[in-house]
């Protein structure tokens, strides 16, 4: 059980499926996906990739909801925390801010 | 509450007065740090401070704003001031109450934002020893 400080991502695992941020009552994730098709298997199949995964720290209230819905486990604890910066946009997480922390 | 300016101390080796201006939850993380000997809590009257640090700490809404802005004002220079917590920093759960700023930035110069709804006593001082200029 990890501390709760801040919150990591596993790009790999996440599907995009954009359910952590309808859930999050902070409204502080934000994810850009597109689409692409393929061809393979029985019949062919539209699916989400993954663009970029942006947190907004300033904004985040901790909770795990995300973390909880997740149906991948994508998103998880991560215990780095000390959190800080001089600018407020610089409390914005990106994807390989967030990679980081999952792996830490 | 935000007229009450608390004056502790935080390690020797940062030469810095802290105040508090407690407004939520995030001044109880806050007193956590004192009563747990991470913050260090002294009578600095007759000592002199490199900088003065005030520490916006829970959420500032419309009526509370004055008071801190009135707290901040009374603080002599050299000072900086620093947000605590989500609420301070951008309104944190409360960004679409129409009560409530979106961030102290708005009204005071801040120099630095700690993450966190609220931060643990250990992030405070971890962040506080990140953000306070070493010169």
């Amino acid at each position: 059980m990890s501390i709760r400080r801040s919150i990591g991502l596993l790009e790999e695992d996440c599907t995009a499926c954009l359910i952590c941020v309808r859930e999050c009552p902070s409204k502080c994730m934000e994810i850009d996906r597109h689409t692409e098709q393929i061809s393979e298997g029985r019949r062919p199949k539209t699916v989400h990739i993954l663009d970029a995964f942006a947190i907004d720290f300033a904004l985040c209230m901790f909770c795990g909801l995300c973390i909880d819905v997740c149906p991948t486990d994508a998103l998880q604890w991560s215990d780095q925390g000390g959190l800080a910066a001089h600018q407020r946009e610089g409390l914005v997480s990106n994807s390989a801010d967030l990679v980081l922390r999952a792996s830490e | 509450m935000g007229s009450g300016s608390v004056a502790y101390r935080v390690t020797r080796d940062l030469k810095i007065r802290v105040h508090v201006s407690e407004l939520a939850c995030c001044a109880l993380e806050v007193g956590s740090a004192v009563t747990r000997g991470l913050l260090e809590v002294e009578d600095t009257s007759h000592e002199s401070s490199r900088v003065e640090v005030m520490l916006i700490s829970g959420t500032v809404t419309q009526l509370l704003a004055p008071l801190v802005v009135a707290q901040w004002d009374r603080i002599p220079e050299p000072k900086i001031a620093f947000a605590i917590g989500a609420c301070a920093s951008s309104g944190g759960p409360y960004w679409d109450a129409p009560t409530v700023m979106n961030g102290i930035q708005t009204l005071i110069p801040v120099s630095g934002f700690i993450a966190g709804c609220p931060p643990s006593p250990e992030s405070i001082i971890e962040s506080i020893c990140q953000l306070v200029p070493t010169s």
